[in-house]
């Protein structure tokens, strides 16, 4: 329990050092932000309209007094507004979340299902030709960026084939089954790369437990070959695997960014890009907050599972 | 070093030498246009045809790899000297330095690597320069976190306290001692972020953020592509196949570089357990439990077959306790996995028989041979720490020894299992029961390794240094328990160990292994009192004695497996040495009744 305990402040303080971070970052930079917003189109910025805006942004304070403002916004989940179109970035963040956790739980499901099992069969027949064809094929699943992966199955499957749209976006509660199908391919591109990267982990996680002593224990105790593969090896072999797949899925709280783009798929990260286009401060801000904060959530989610998995580390 | 990975070199080799050299290849301008011949097909002037505003695509593709490579090479350099050093002074000078270089490096973490790139995009604007710092950001934590790892090890070894006792500046230590034994990680996260940060720059030039046009990139390339892809999809897929083939190429040269760097090489897919080469016609000594016959087991490596154990034989008879005992690397560990079935991959048992009550194990196939394990024939390993499975309680792991043997109700094993912590001498065996490996003693996880072994009264246990991972009260108090089982069942105790206390307080009759061979056997008293190999005399010797002479080392070192001397393989570090002794192998001679000595000079003078 206070193991528990000890990991949640971590992971909160971790959270509190992330936003101010970003909180500086945004302030050190070289150049006035509201300068920088209004001299866009070339021409040097008026200096009343530049004074109007550092006010609204509340840059006119000094930093103590904005950083302290910040923070209790945040406290609050106020992440200001959009400078594109004045809406609060909250709602945004909120309307658009959703579609990018669906695609990253497709993702996982198709990389689960097709890379674990994979991957303990050719551990299990190393050497074989089926080690070898599975190997190379995540080798270059491995290999392929995900937006070619992405513009290839839009090039195959919609251009040519012609059996599904080349992206966009459908409401679940309008029409699920186009919903479904419009997922296919942004999740089918995620889950590629995902799936070889899970093939890898399990199947070297998996020739790295057979050697162990208590494997051997188990054989020496005549335990039949498919017990101790799945209550001996599968078991300890998947832990190192389900770390990285978390880790992995962290890392696409923000790599979405491609496929979104790709798809025409409008997610949180898709909106990221066109807010740094823009930029407009507030919004990525909060989506980078948002994001990091997912992201440090998932590591603590990440340990409570180590944790019922493994008794050692309860302590 | 292991076999550097030559054909990825070769590859990455070959695409590096086009970026480097494609000002000079004839290419032409990589930005000059053709509107007219827009989206051109392939022709002898364009090989690859034409872009949508003219541009020759093979020149832009070669000089796409140009700016791709440069930027990823200049960032991953940036972010391996700023996080090897960030990393070398954390772990060197500990303190504040170590603090602040790990922290920083962990809030980098907190953000997923293409947010933290975006994030700066933003700051700094997008454009190839803003891409190497924004690249370096993204690798630096790899680098310091091998880096810091890398010298939290040499710090602690003999070299460096020695130069730190020499009085040599820390600067001084950590750039002659310290970085060149990084090296080798650090250059394998080198490779991982070349090739991380051209899939990452190529991404961010797809998104517009990277690469700004008209320069040519992949990235650029393939983002522009899609616009005209239904016209002109090759326009498409050149690009695709040059990043995906550089990548490929890349991934290939990490792996390669990863085993390079490893100390470890990996072991070959286990081979066929046994060779036809089994001399038929031997048969089982008559009453003995064990009957091992010429058991030879060969290992094939990368430097040519080893044979750990050669021609050994041995008999075990009810109620009795055969002790083998060796330095380290004797082979009397590989002897046992043998009888057992449990050999390595890489290692199989080439020749001879090991009867066990009438059935000859090196013959039987495995499903049979699984049916023994754990029922006639038992084994105690020498960790028990690492022969639990830690994620199992200790009940369980318990009863399934019971349950792989006989149908019996999970409850009905599970009492059983308690009776036999009972039996070993745990107190409390209902609440131990629901332990944990961790949450046991040492002297304790070896009593329930026994508990295992004992579960179906084998008639032979095998117990490989039982005694070796515990502290000497401990051992004795589990010497006890063998013993006490082996009087009250009958078991007959074959005991590895390389301890001669432990075999005088054990065993009966003892075997004495040197570099795979017995060199003496006979009953434990009389080979203790008058040994007739010379190594059984210098291992006592070697051995403290109460009251006694101070114990004497052997000089020499056991000879390597693949050079083994032609005749006697203890002669090169025998005190009794004659030159007959180094002309042919000697067999084994008896000596006595019972007595048997692989020395053609144990009765000289």
């Amino acid at each position: 329990m206070t193991w528990l305990l000890r990991r949640l402040g971590v992971s909160l303080a971790l959270i509190w050092v992330v936003a101010s971070v970003v909180f500086l970052a945004i302030h050190f930079v070289p150049g006035d932000p509201a300068e920088l917003l209004l001299s866009q189109g070339g021409s040097a910025p008026d200096a009343a309209m530049v004074a109007e805006l550092r006010t609204q942004l509340g840059l006119a304070q000094p930093l103590h007094v904005q950083y302290a403002q910040q923070m209790w916004r945040l406290l609050h989940f106020d992440l200001g507004r959009s400078m594109q179109d004045d809406s609060p970035v909250v709602d945004e963040i909120t309307r658009r979340l959703p579609r990018t956790l669906e695609l990253i739980l497709a993702a996982a499901l198709m990389a689960v299902t097709i890379g674990i099992p994979l991957g303990t069969a050719a551990a299990m027949r190393r050497g074989t030709w089926f080690d070898r064809v599975t190997s190379s094929i995540a080798s270059l699943a491995l290999a392929v960026p995900i937006f070619v992966v992405g513009t290839l199955m839009v090039m195959v499957f919609a251009q040519w084939l012609r059996w599904v749209p080349a992206g966009g976006f459908v409401a679940f509660t309008k029409d699920p089954v186009q919903h479904l199908v419009l997922l296919a391919m942004p999740a089918g591109a995620i889950g590629l790369g995902l799936s070889a990267v899970m093939f890898r982990m399990t199947r070297a996680s998996v020739l790295d437990v057979m050697l162990k002593d208590y494997v051997r224990t188990a054989r020496a105790k005549g335990v039949r070959r498919p017990r101790i593969l799945i209550c001996h090896v599968v078991r300890t072999a998947l832990m190192p695997v389900i770390t990285v797949l978390a880790l992995y899925l962290g890392t696409l709280l923000g790599g979405t960014v491609l496929v979104e783009f790709v798809f025409n798929w409008p997610g949180l990260s898709g909106s990221l890009v066109s807010a740094v286009n823009a930029r407009d401060y507030p919004q990525v801000v909060g989506i980078v907050l948002v994001i990091s904060i997912l992201f440090v959530g998932l590591n603590f989610a990440v340990d409570i599972i180590y944790g019922l998995l493994d008794p050692r580390v309860r302590r | 070093m292991n076999r550097l990975p030559w054909p990825a070199i070769g590859a990455v080799g070959l695409i590096a030498l086009l970026a480097v050299f494609a000002p000079w290849l004839g290419l032409g301008n990589p930005v000059s246009m053709d509107v007219p011949h827009r989206l051109a097909a392939p022709s002898a002037a364009h090989w690859l045809g034409q872009d949508e505003f003219g541009r020759d695509v093979l020149t832009r593709l070669v000089w796409g790899a140009r700016v791709s490579l440069s930027v990823a090479a200049a960032a991953a350099a940036l972010a391996c000297i700023i996080g090897t050093a960030l990393g070398v002074m954390g772990g060197f000078l500990r303190g504040i330095a170590e603090l602040l270089a790990l922290r920083s490096i962990d809030v980098l973490l907190c953000f997923p690597p293409l947010l933290l790139a975006l994030l700066v995009v933003t700051l700094l604007g997008p454009g190839a320069t803003t891409l190497i710092p924004v690249l370096a950001l993204v690798y630096l934590p790899g680098f310091t976190r091998v880096a810091y790892a890398g010298v939290l090890t040499a710090r602690s070894q003999d070299y460096v306290e020695a130069m730190r006792v020499l009085g040599a500046g820390k600067v001084r230590i950590m750039l002659r001692t310290i970085l060149p034994n990084i090296g080798g990680p650090i250059l394998v996260q080198f490779s991982l972020a070349i090739a991380a940060a051209v899939v990452l720059e190529s991404g961010l030039s797809f998104l517009g953020l990277g690469v700004v046009p008209p320069a040519p990139s992949w990235g650029l390339m393939i983002g522009s592509a899609r616009a005209t892809m239904a016209q002109a999809p090759l326009l498409l897929l050149w690009p695709c196949l040059a990043l995906t083939l550089t990548i490929l190429a890349m991934n290939a040269l990490c792996d390669g570089l990863r085993d390079a760097v490893d100390p470890h090489p990996a072991y070959r897919p286990p081979a066929a357990r046994l060779l036809e080469a089994l001399a038929p016609g031997l048969l089982p000594t008559p009453k003995a439990v064990l009957d091992l016959q010429h058991l030879t087991v060969e290992i094939t490596t990368p430097s040519g077959t080893i044979r750990p154990v050669r021609d050994v034989s041995l008999q075990v008879f009810p109620g009795e306790t055969l002790a083998i005992v060796g330095e380290s690397g004797s082979g009397k560990s590989v002897t046992s996995l043998a009888i057992t079935g449990l050999l390595p991959g890489a290692a199989r048992a080439t020749q001879g028989a090991a009867w066990l009550a009438g059935t000859d194990l090196l013959r039987l196939p495995e499903p049979a041979l699984r049916e023994r394990r754990g029922a006639s024939l038992a084994m105690v390993f020498q960790d028990p720490g690492s022969s639990l499975n830690p994620v199992h309680r200790i009940g369980d792991q318990i009863a399934e020894a019971i349950t792989a043997h006989r149908s019996l109700s999970q409850a009905a094993a599970h009492r059983e299992a308690i009776a036999l912590l009972k039996r070993v001498g745990i107190p409390d065996p209902a609440r131990r029961a629901r332990a944990y490996p961790h949450e046991l003693s040492g002297g304790q996880r070896q009593r329930v390794m026994i508990a295992i072994a004992i579960a179906n009264g084998p008639r032979l246990l095998i117990a490989d240094e039982p005694t070796t991972a515990l502290d000497v009260t401990i051992q004795a108090q589990i010497l006890d328990l063998l013993a006490e089982l082996k009087r009250s069942t009958g078991l007959a105790l074959l005991f590895i160990t390389h301890s001669l206390p432990v075999v005088a307080e054990i065993a009966d009759r003892v075997a004495v292994m040197y570099a795979g061979e017995i060199v003496e056997t006979g009953p434990t008293a009389e080979v203790f009192l008058t040994p007739h190999h010379p190594y059984t005399a210098a291992l006592l010797r070697s051995a403290p004695v109460e009251d006694g002479p101070p114990p004497e080392g052997i000089p020499g070192v056991v000879p390597p497996p693949l050079a083994l001397p032609p005749g006697c393989t203890f002669a090169p570090r025998c005190p009794r040495r004659a030159p007959e002794c180094e002309a042919a192998h000697p067999a084994l001679l008896q000596t006595a009744p019972g007595r048997e000595t692989r020395c053609i000079r144990w009765n000289a003078p």
